[in-house]
């Protein structure tokens, strides 16, 4: 008896947020479609985004995006991995718990926080250091990205990693094999699903990230001159976004653009999530 | 090898730490009594030199947390009935669908919600900048974690206790709340305690639909807009010519994680309970 | 000794031939101290040619330990261990060339997850990998009585074998190092009885060759395999003796009552 009430209530309450969801997207879609509709599938890799000259290529953004997702991901990766096997297999039993508490917490500190330490800290250092007009760069976005990502990497990696039987660590050590060895020929092969799929989600973190990257990314919607000048102000998808939705009239083409933007990081974000969804179990047995 | 792996991972262990730390040292001056339950009700325009960064941020805690508390609101009962419907009648092909579904929204960057729910909500529907657009995008942001959270909490059941309590005719909603819900909800609170930090540390997408710069402390009704601390911080953050707001915005920041680093830590530490069980 | 370093110089070219030297392991006053607990109290015995010893013993008497005191996967031990004459803890090349020298296989199968061929070569270093490692493959396998059971399908993932052809993959995977000792803790404790029967004959054929020291708690099995038994109860070397003697004509109480009961008191 109790089953159809019940039943009835949970499945519209998850049709509710079916359709919520579906709606939302929908109208992502439709009005961006003002935009696909005027400029086409091209301006995807046209250069020139002004605003006020009706010019909105994406390219400029696009190629930001790109590059501070890249810096990111290259100093998170290796930092992130080797915290990770530093902490499963060097460190004591009773720190390893207390650094992934650690960990966990910084995993959660607010974007906008980063933002404003890598305002205050990095931008004055890097302009220091490299005798910039001001810190706003590329590089700056994928330093404080590659903090943000940090944990992310590290957490999945490490739980990776302990997940291991420690007699696989045995057997491997029975069989004469060094330390060495035994990371690169037991541990990591054996963890790297996991460690992959940890990548990618941190790959789609680095690229949705809007307020740290916005505070220091500088804004300038223009290529990189020449292209891998990292250390001038350039704009990504998100901090274009973020600055200027508040401008955009509703319903204007301005506004179907950012949209459109929008959907793009939409559209890239979902195909990374389902990258990391594709692989198996990593556990034996 | 060791050795370039444990250089390698010092400055990830670190850096982060360090600030950490820096945040606190930046926020101590400016922390006082006053500064949390002051008001902030100082009138005035954004750009006319101190104004709108008046002596409290009460406004500002309290937008954020009425915020979070209504997208928590309508999130959990979603997530828990989706949770439910996943484990009571879903077929393996619909579960999969779910949990691939989940996982995609999740990876969604949030601030395309922010996006989604400016054109819906703030335009279509004419609710302008506002509490409750806020909200119903935050919700919509933390429900992908939720519900999942609550999906694992379900799964982690042993199926001979769910089968030994049917075994002795118990019906499906005796069996939610005698056996289910009792070995569940710690898991489940930890999620939503997870999602609470989430939600509290989310400043893209209501950046443009739900808050304003300054002038509210107690929103009127829940079409009205806020002020928050996430985003007051973001505000703040671009006046670095001002000496009394470079101090503001590291006071909120202060407030802002502890805040978040309560519901974390609270979160890390009924895992460690449940654990421990 | 020399053959060692003959061993180890030609690493490889001997490894082709069916059998390696047998070594001598012989531990003197071997203590262990795990966070407090005296695990192993003054052990001394040798294990000099090559044959059977069965260590036996009560749950608890340190019988694992020390194994794992031999192959130091633990290094605080007091006493001396040497191998051939050489203290194990100053072996030359380190721990891990050592513990190539003697294998272990655990009480619980663990194989590695790639293919039944893969795992057997896992422990080969790549100047070892040569030529005819097929036939190799086949060879340790042969040993291990395993080939009939996989010989058509070796690079099928390992872990579709069953626990006891599992356990027999890692016979197979420690004798394709060509150990000069072979440890074994309990290796047949949770298997199905045709692998126990087919895990036995192989150590039995392998005992021809080297020293095999096989930890167990089942008596049948140390009276079937025959050979040198060796008590230990809590922690200390009650009694060593052949098979029958150890059987027939135990010498020390404690053993007498081991055998009635399985129990042991030696409390001081």
């Amino acid at each position: 008896m109790l089953k159809s009430p019940l039943y009835l209530l949970l499945i519209s309450a998850c049709m509710v947020a079916l359709i919520s969801a579906t709606v939302l997207f929908w109208f992502l879609w439709d009005s961006s479609w003002p935009y696909w509709q005027a400029f086409g599938i091209s301006q995807l890799w046209a250069p020139e985004w002004y605003p006020y000259e009706s010019l909105y290529g994406l390219l400029p953004a696009i190629i930001g995006t790109a590059w501070a997702i890249f810096i990111a991901m290259i100093i998170a990766v290796p930092c992130g991995l080797a915290a990770a096997i530093v902490s499963s297999e060097i460190l004591p039993r009773f720190w390893q718990g207390w650094l992934r508490l650690m960990v966990e917490l910084l995993a959660g500190i607010p974007s906008v926080v980063y933002g404003l330490i890598a305002l205050w800290l990095l931008l004055p250092w890097l302009q220091n250091s490299f005798d910039l007009l001001t810190g706003h760069s590329l590089l700056a976005a994928g330093m404080i990205l590659s903090l943000m990502i940090l944990p992310t990497i590290m957490l999945m990696s490490y739980d990776a990693l302990r997940l291991i039987p420690i007699e696989q660590r045995e057997a491997g050590m029975s069989l004469g094999m060094d330390w060495n060895q035994c990371l690169l020929r037991i541990l990591l092969p054996q963890a790297w699903p996991s460690i992959r799929s940890g990548i990618l989600l941190a790959l789609g973190r680095a690229l949705g990230e809007t307020m740290a990257v916005m505070l220091v990314v500088g804004s300038m919607d223009r290529l990189p001159q020449p292209i891998y000048n990292i250390l001038e102000p350039a704009q990504t998808l998100t901090s274009r976004i973020g600055r200027e939705m508040g401008e955009a009239a509703f319903g204007s083409m301005h506004f179907s653009a950012l949209i459109a933007c929008g959907l793009v990081l939409a559209v890239m974000a979902i195909c990374l999530s389902l990258l990391a969804q594709h692989h198996k179990p990593a556990v034996t047995q | 090898m060791k050795a370039v792996l444990i250089l390698l991972a010092l400055p990830a262990i670190l850096l982060p730490l360090a600030c950490f730390v820096y945040i606190i040292i930046q926020a101590l001056p400016a922390l006082n009594w006053e500064l949390l339950m002051g008001s902030n009700t100082t009138s005035g325009s954004l750009f006319a030199g101190t104004a709108g960064t008046g002596h409290g941020l009460w406004g500002q805690i309290s937008g954020s947390l009425l915020m979070m508390l209504l997208a928590c609101f309508l999130a959990a009962p979603l997530a828990l009935s989706i949770a439910l419907f996943h484990a009571l009648w879903a077929s393996p092909y619909q579960q999969r669908m779910m949990v691939i579904l989940l996982q995609v929204l999740q990876g969604i960057p949030p601030i395309v919600y922010g996006l989604c729910g400016l054109i819906v909500l703030v335009h279509l529907l004419h609710w302008g900048i506002s509490l409750a657009a806020g909200g119903v995008i935050l919700a919509l942001v933390i429900l992908p974690l939720l519900s999942s959270n609550a999906i694992h909490a379900l799964e982690r059941i042993p199926i001979a206790q769910t089968e030994s309590a049917k075994a002795l005719g118990l019906s499906v909603g005796a069996v939610i709340v005698r056996v289910w819900l009792p070995s569940a909800w710690s898991s489940m609170l930890t999620g939503l305690l997870l999602a609470m930090a989430r939600a509290l540390s989310e400043t893209a997408p209501i950046l443009f639909t739900a808050t304003v710069f300054s002038g509210i402390t107690w929103p009127d009704s829940i079409f009205s807009p806020v002020t928050s601390l996430q985003t007051h911080i973001f505000y703040l953050a671009q006046e670095g010519s001002n000496a009394h707001a470079v101090d503001m915005a590291w006071a909120s920041a202060a407030v802002l994680l502890g805040l978040v680093l309560c519901f974390s830590l609270m979160a890390r530490l009924l895992r460690r309970y449940e654990g421990a069980l | 000794m020399s053959q060692l370093l003959h061993d180890e110089q030609q690493q490889g070219n001997t490894q082709q031939t069916s059998c390696s030297a047998p070594s001598s392991i012989s531990l003197k006053e071997l203590s262990l101290e795990l966070s407090g607990t005296k695990i192993l109290k003054n052990v001394s015995f040798d294990l000099s040619s090559a044959g059977i010893n069965c260590l036996v013993g009560p749950s608890g008497a340190g019988k694992s330990s020390l194994l794992r005191c031999l192959t130091l996967l633990y290094d605080n031990w007091q006493g001396k261990i040497t191998m051939d004459g050489i203290a194990i803890q100053s072996w030359p090349k380190g721990a891990d060339a050592l513990r190539r020298h003697i294998g272990l296989i655990a009480q619980k199968p663990s194989i590695f997850p790639t293919s039944i061929y893969q795992n057997v070569i896992f422990g080969l270093s790549r100047q070892e990998r040569k030529q005819d490692q097929q036939k190799w493959v086949e060879a340790c396998l042969r040993k291990a009585a395993l080939w009939d059971e996989v010989c058509n399908r070796l690079f099928d993932p390992a872990s579709t074998l069953s626990i006891g052809q599992q356990q027999r993959l890692c016979i197979a995977r420690v004798i394709a190092l060509n150990p000069n000792v072979l440890l074994l803790d309990e290796p047949t404790s949770s298997l199905d009885p045709r692998s126990k029967q087919l895990i036995e004959a192989s150590l039995y054929d392998l005992a021809k060759n080297i020293p095999v020291l096989c930890v167990t708690h089942d008596l049948e099995q140390a009276q079937r395999l025959q050979g040198q038994m060796i008590f230990m109860c809590d922690g200390k070397l009650i009694e060593t003796a052949p098979t029958n003697d150890f059987f027939q004509s135990p010498k020390r109480l404690e053993t007498r009552e081991f055998l009635r009961w399985s129990v042991c008191n030696c409390d001081e």
